[in-house]
């Protein structure tokens, strides 16, 4: 895109020059003009412009830029990047500097020769004779979005309070006894098409599909023998709480959240880890586990930087809601920084509106929708909040924006004792070093002897410049960027004639990022020396010069020192080489020696470095936390034509969707980015988008399909939903239940609907083959947490310790991760590059997009891993030797009893007949009753029923 | 979703054995209700393209890091008249660094001879003597640029045709547009993948199915030796025993759904255990090289420890297109941040490369040509971007050129021995026919049959195609 930099657009100049046009008539032009035009020009266009640049282009929807190039009008008016001649004034036509591959390359096949350019450009500034008058030049139009008729659209309707027609208790002849008013939606929909709900699901099955749809786990033994047992009316309804109370809800809804918010703990590129995103993970849980109240989750996630807090604690979590900004995969390498600015920003607005608001506003970056009534300029009225907002810090390779984590009162006073007491030793210690103030960058002039500065040195391989650390001599110093090692060296020559004795001095800047062992190596008169040395420690003259030693030097033989990065670890710093004769270097000894008496110095500096690394060892432990910050520079962006950064257009004021009701009482702070006001018009009453997403996505999560299909998308382009006074009922209970989450949970699973069998009914399904109208229950596949929790759990081999950190000490990259964990799948780092196998085989959400609904597929690849995999075949043992140990049980009592606990309920007769034969076969020589045990079990574990909840 | 179309997804659903037993169940992400959701042939099913097909399937050749294209195919003898001339070129970095044009950059002549070859008489080097004896079969694109200066970005573009957002990969794209020829094998392959610059993204299906993904056999930097499916072989129980346990499942099964007849979701979960079966028995034959002859062998070097490795990919490409596999990368690469063709200093590495795939490659072309597999195989070669003509600072290497590069096609429809476009004469910039990175795509669709326009995809309210709203097909190279 480097080639549309230097294009500004200027929409004045676009009028000004249409006026002119209409001035112009071709009867003005000499014959001869003509005769140019027709011979020189007019073949070249058709020829080489039309193809994209005309009505008939327009007409096949293949313009490109808006500009048409087949009527002179086209000419002046210009596309989206401004008139493309200026008449009179090649040197001042984009069309010449697009002719020249100066701005635009046109044509894109290949530059013209030199001698139609010419031609191009005698033509314009004589005046630019062109016959061509007919008035189709209307591409540059936009059809304005109706905003009246846009609101008109279902969704962004206000939410209305609908009560149905039907009674949920009286369903035909007979008198339900179980149900809400959820039902009598239903059931009012299902008379209108001539049907009836089917029968209630068996209560084993019932009590598997409530375990898993609210803690993602199978019913044990016992929850399964009490709960058949227990025949208390209300025997449902406990179970209901229980589960909503028990730590593991957070763990099986948290998960759903992070599907929509593209949680990952790496990115693509360079499979970067995130080391401390797993903070926001554990705030998703917890909030779910605490029912934090809907609106007040989105708002920490938009602005929880900006929010009041009541103590630190509020603030701490507060600010981990924030990390839900900073999970983009983005392209850190993008050299292009501005343009990477403005992706970032799309690539969050896309986030929150399509997980929030169900909105695809993508698209009015270069556009104005096409489907939804969302102008470019709401696009950018949003855009301009988080461009107000910093994500990530941009260097060659861009990083993301790590902040301390707040924390109390105590913890800082620690922490600011710590930093007086280690920088009062510090600076007792620098003064007795006679240091103090060195970390600032000399000059080699001040320095004696000969410095031969980085600049000077021979490089081979890429090193890269940096001013970071200030220690440095001249203008900077270079680094390897700790890659291709071996491929970089540098070679710092002395100038030729050196003589004599030299004390010869390395500088680098030193840090705890570099390489301990640098081989530097010096050649003489003598032959050659190496000296290994440890840059992660602060060199001893001016905190960056270290000696290596004393060398004799003739003129036959070029001084030089070379630096290799071969078999080096961490990043290589050079910064200069000191020549310094050996005299000088004495008489600069013995003045440090006329500081004070050495032995007492040196006495107290060993007992100060001593105190010191005692003080370091006790350092406070401050705490990181992915986040954003606000930009120094608050303010509004412009419209980007077509989504070009370098090509700018009208200021778009910072605001909102416009098409939404929310009244537009929001101001926003020429201080703030405005997230802390997107977050209240997020949750303000009056917008009706972010309780009907999350409610239609809380009846996904139970239902496996959406009210709205379409969970992500309540646009145009979406599916209209099946109950939409349902969904209305939904979402105001959302909002009348104070957000809570659980409540609206609790609601929905003791309706009727959601306790129907889910065993097909012909009649039915002739009718409603998709079961929209829920007759009866979707019997649905588990997900891949699911499925690993099950056999974790199953095998008695599950940790379930909650919250922190799993990924692997050490690791430093994503690259080929080996997933070993034993915790429930949503502790499992999320790495781009490294889908533990078992979520990549089925089905897991793409962690770089928003995922309000995963894929459902029956493939090969689940079905190898479930025969061969060495972990799946390690539970099942795992939960044989279990089995096995139980000397009380026979083979038939032990198949009962996995099947109970596989599956949910009791084994079949012919299914304890399969097993015990294959148990009882001795038909193939070598194989023990454990290994068939196991063999057994997995196969129970790949069975169709613990794969789908019923 | 009306009742024709459902019953239409019925029957489909119950006509399992497309793609590698592969049937997204319950839709697309965001599909709405309109296209069929069996993700396995939405161009046949819908609109019937009227483009002849002139290649089947296609096997992509990736150079991970960019060889130099004027130290192999693009001749430039100015370089060798005037190398250590300090000349001003638009450096691609620079620019992208610091907006500054016009910097002065050594030219540096190449280190290998140019010798003429075939009928064509086409001018390469010594890098690569073995796939010059193939000068006549191969289609020249001089003339290719492409986006992104750094390898991360530019590895995504010439993958996905994007790099700043997560969108599927060709190989996904044209699976997703034909299925899979095949019952017993996954329909798009990645052999030796590399984990780095993109890793999975360059072979993920991002907002298509799953099923579209590619099935990866190794990793880039481990032998080739080792790779293969995951989960192909069972490392515990033995053949006989695997046999009874699979028996018993399928039994287990089919009690577990005869209350549930008809229901095309479970069915189908069965036979993907039936499917998976059957590529658990076919897939280590056509995976197993030993099958092949001493003389094939050979023919890859894989009887020299030097193209061993490769040549083994190579071969494994051969057998897959001869099953049947739509779409098959090859990565000659490593898990480096700087990876195998990327010499910035120390050119003569380059040979080092050369030698590990020149052989193998060259082996392949014959091989397919005399089994009259190049006909409808179309063979691609080439890199996320070329070299630049000109020494960096240092002097021993070049840097990343992401304006002006070669890539070579054979078989598959593309004319033989025929080179279209070039650079300027320093092999800087591509300057005459040039062919952007989304043309190359747009011409490889074309040659599938597929209008890289209609292939297209609604995902987030619009729709999405692998060439965004670029591409042109490039005609001239269709033979």
């Amino acid at each position: 895109m480097r080639v549309m930099k230097s294009i500004i657009h200027i929409t004045f100049t676009l009028f000004v020059l249409h006026s002119i046009a209409v001035s112009l008539l071709a009867d003005e032009f000499s014959p001869q003009a003509l005769e140019f035009f027709e011979t020189r020009i007019r073949p070249v266009l058709v020829k080489s412009c039309y193809k994209c640049h005309s009505q008939q282009a327009a007409n096949k929807n293949e313009l490109k830029g808006g500009l048409l190039l087949d009527t002179r009008q086209g000419l002046l008016r210009g596309g989206d990047s401004g008139p493309a001649v200026v008449v009179g004034k090649p040197d001042e036509s984009l069309l010449v500097s697009s002719l020249d591959y100066d701005s635009f390359e046109m044509p894109p096949t290949g530059k013209l020769s030199d001698a139609i350019i010419a031609d191009f450009r005698k033509w314009i500034s004589s005046g630019m004779a062109d016959p061509r008058t007919k008035a189709s030049a209307e591409a540059k139009e936009t059809v304005g979005i109706d905003l009246v008729k846009g609101r008109k659209f279902w969704a962004y309707q206000p939410l209305q309070d609908h009560v149905p027609s039907v009674s949920w208790t009286t369903q035909g002849d007979r008198r339900n006894i179980v149900g809400n008013q959820i039902d009598g939606f239903i059931i009012e929909k299902l008379r209108a098409a001539n049907l009836q709900q089917g029968p209630l699901a068996s209560r084993e099955v019932l009590l598997r599909r409530l375990t898993f749809d609210l803690i993602g786990l199978p019913p044990t033994v016992a929850a399964q023998n009490s709960f058949l047992l227990d025949t208390a009316p209300d025997a449902v309804e406990r179970v209901v709480d229980e589960l909503l109370a028990r730590p593991e809800f957070g763990e099986r809804w948290g998960r759903h959240w992070l599907d929509v918010v593209r949680y990952a703990d790496s990115i693509t590129l360079r499979g970067f880890l995130f080391p401390e995103a797993w903070r926001y993970r554990d705030y998703v849980i917890d909030s779910f586990n605490h029912d934090r109240p809907f609106d007040q989750f989105v708002r920490q996630q938009i602005s929880g930087d900006l929010m009041s807090a009541d103590g630190y604690r509020q603030r701490q979590e507060q600010i981990v809601a924030t990390t839900f900004l900073t999970l983009g995969n983005s392209n850190l390498e993008d050299q292009d920084k501005s343009k990477l600015r403005m992706d970032v920003v799309d690539e969050q607005l896309d986030t929150i509106f399509r997980g929030f608001l169900g909105q695809t506003i993508g698209c009015a970056r270069c556009h104005d929708h096409k489907f939804d009534p969302i102008p470019t300029r709401d696009y950018y009225a949003l855009a301009g909040i988080f461009r107000n907002t910093k994500t990530l810090n941009h260097a060659n390779v861009s990083k993301w924006i790590e902040v301390p984590l707040p924390q109390s009162e105590t913890a800082e006073n620690a922490l600011r004792q710590f930093e007086s007491e280690s920088s009062a030793l510090q600076q007792r210690i620098a003064q007795l070093q006679g240091k103090v103030d060195t970390d600032q960058p000399i000059m080699s002039a001040s320095l004696a002897g000969i410095v031969v500065d980085d600049e000077q040195a021979v490089l081979t391989g890429s090193w890269q410049r940096s001013v970071s650390s200030k220690s440095y001599i001249d203008r900077g110093y270079q680094h390897d960027l700790s890659q291709g090692k071996g491929d970089k060296t540098a070679l710092f020559q002395a100038p030729a004639g050196l003589e004599g004795e030299y004390e010869v001095r390395f500088s680098f800047t030193a840090g705890s990022n570099r390489t301990k062992m640098l081989p530097v190596t010096v050649t003489d008169a003598v032959g050659k020396t190496t000296v290994i040395i440890d840059q992660t420690v602060v060199p001893p003259i001016k905190n960056r010069l270290i000696t290596l030693g004393r060398f004799l030097f003739q003129p036959s033989k070029r001084a030089q020192v070379l630096v290799e990065t071969t078999a080096t670890t961490g990043h290589v710093i050079i910064d200069a080489v000191q020549f310094l004769p050996v005299d000088v270097a004495e008489q600069q000894a013995q003045q440090a020696d006329m500081v004070g008496d050495e032995k007492r110095t040196a006495a107290e500096l060993e007992m100060l470095k001593t105190q010191l690394k005692k003080l370091v060892a006790r350092k406070p432990q401050r705490s990181l936390v992915m986040s954003v910050q606000e930009e120094k520079e608050i303010g509004d962006t412009s419209v980007h034509v077509r989504g070009d950064v370098h090509n700018l257009g009208e200021l778009a004021p910072r605001g909102f969707l416009q098409v939404l009701p929310v009244s537009t009482g929001i101001a926003f702070s020429g201080k703030e980015s405005g997230r802390h006001e997107l977050g209240e018009w997020l949750v303000d009453r009056d917008n009706p988008l972010l309780a009907r997403v999350f409610a239609n996505r809380i009846w996904h999560w139970l239902f496996g399909t959406g009210i709205v299909g379409s969970v992500d998308n309540f646009g145009a382009t979406g599916v209209l939903p099946s109950h939409p006074e349902l969904l209305d009922y939904l979402a105001r209970r959302l909002q009348q239940g104070q957000w809570s989450t659980k409540k609206l949970i609790r609601e929905i699973v003791l309706s009727r609907t959601y306790r129907l069998s889910s065993v097909m009914n012909q009649d039915s399904d002739a009718v409603d083959p998709d079961n929209r109208l829920l007759s009866r229950m979707n019997r649905r596949r588990l997900s891949a947490e699911c499925i690993l929790d099950a056999m974790l759990s199953i095998s008695e081999d599950l940790d379930r310790r909650m919250g922190g950190s799993e990924i692997t000490v050490g690791a430093k990259n994503d690259y080929n991760y080996q997933h070993s964990s034993r915790r429930r799948a949503v502790y499992w780092p999320v790495f781009r590059n490294s889908v533990a196998e078992v979520m990549d085989v089925f089905d897991f959400a793409n962690p770089s997009m928003v995922v309000g609904k995963r894929d459902i597929s029956a493939s090969a690849p689940q079905a190898l891993f479930m025969m061969n995999s060495e972990r799946v075949m390690d539970l099942a043992q795992k939960t044989a030797r279990l089995y096995l140990s139980d000397s009380e049980l026979d083979d038939a009592q032990r198949v009962k009893r996995l099947v109970q606990v596989a599956v949910g309920r009791v084994a079949t007769p012919q299914e304890i007949l399969l097993f015990t034969q294959f148990l009882d076969d001795d038909s193939l020589s070598d194989v023990t009753k454990e290994q068939k045990l196991a063999q057994l079990i997995q196969a129970m574990f790949a069975s169709v029923d613990f794969r789908y909840v019923y | 979703m009306n009742k024709a179309q459902q019953f239409s997804r019925r029957s489909a659903l119950e006509a399992v054995g497309c793609g590698f037993g592969s049937i997204a169940l319950a839709g697309l992400l965001n599909q709405p209700a309109m296209a069929s959701p069996i993700n396995s042939h939405p161009v046949t099913l819908g609109k019937k393209t009227k483009i002849p097909a002139r290649a089947k399937r296609v096997i992509f050749i990736f150079m991970q890091g960019g060889p130099s294209h004027v130290d192999s195919f693009d001749y430039k003898p100015i370089l060798e008249k005037r190398n250590g001339e300090s000349i001003a070129f638009d450096d691609d970095r620079t620019i992208a660094n610091t907006g500054e044009r016009s910097t002065k950059q050594t030219l540096m002549k190449s280190l290998w001879k140019f010798r003429r070859y075939g009928e064509s008489g086409r001018m390469i080097s010594d890098l690569f003597p073995e796939t010059a004896r193939h000068a006549d079969k191969l289609c020249m694109v001089h003339s290719m640029h492409t986006e992104g200066v750094a390898h991360g970005p530019a590895t995504l573009f010439l993958h996905c045709g994007a790099h700043n957002f997560v969108r599927p990969s060709m190989g996904s794209w044209i699976h997703y547009g034909l299925g899979s020829e095949n019952d017993n094998l996954p329909g798009f392959v990645s052999i030796c993948p590399s984990p780095g610059n993109g890793g999975a993204r360059n072979y993920g299906s991002a907002f298509l199915s799953p099923v579209h993904a590619a099935t990866t056999l190794g990793s880039a930097g481990r032998p080739a030796i080792d790779a293969t499916i995951r989960n192909l072989v069972n490392g515990r129980y033995r053949t006989d025993e695997q046999l009874r346990q699979f028996e018993l499942l399928q039994k287990l099964n089919a009690q577990q759904i005869r209350n549930r007849i008809g229901d095309a979701e479970l069915d189908a979960v069965i036979k993907s255990y039936e499917l998976a079966w059957r590529i658990q028995n076919n897939a280590p034959q056509v995976l197993n090289l030993e099958l092949e002859t001493a003389e094939t062998h050979k023919l890859y070097g894989i009887d020299d420890e030097v193209t061993e490795s490769f040549g083994r990919q190579c071969l494994m490409a051969r057998r897959l297109a001869e099953s049947g596999v739509r779409y098959i990368q090859l990565t000659y690469g490593d898990a480096g941040a700087n990876p195998a063709w990327d010499q910035h200093s120390n050119m003569p590495k380059h040979m080092d490369h050369a030698r590990k795939v020149d052989k193998p490659v060259a082996g392949l072309l014959s091989d397919l040509d005399r089994r009259g597999l190049l006909d409808d195989t179309l063979v691609w070669w080439g890199a996320e971007f070329g070299r630049t003509p000109y020494a960096q600072a240092n002097g021993t290497g070049r840097d990343h050129n992401p304006s002006g590069f070669t890539m070579w096609l054979a078989g598959g429809g593309v004319k033989p021995g025929f080179t279209f476009g070039a650079t300027d004469e320093f092999g800087h910039e591509a300057v005459v026919d040039k062919v952007h990175m989304h043309d190359m795509h747009a011409t490889i669709l074309h040659l599938l049959g597929l209008d890289h326009k209609q292939l297209t995809f609604k995902y987030s309210g619009r729709d999405f195609r692998l060439t965004d709203v670029h591409g042109r097909v490039v005609h001239n190279i269709v033979g």
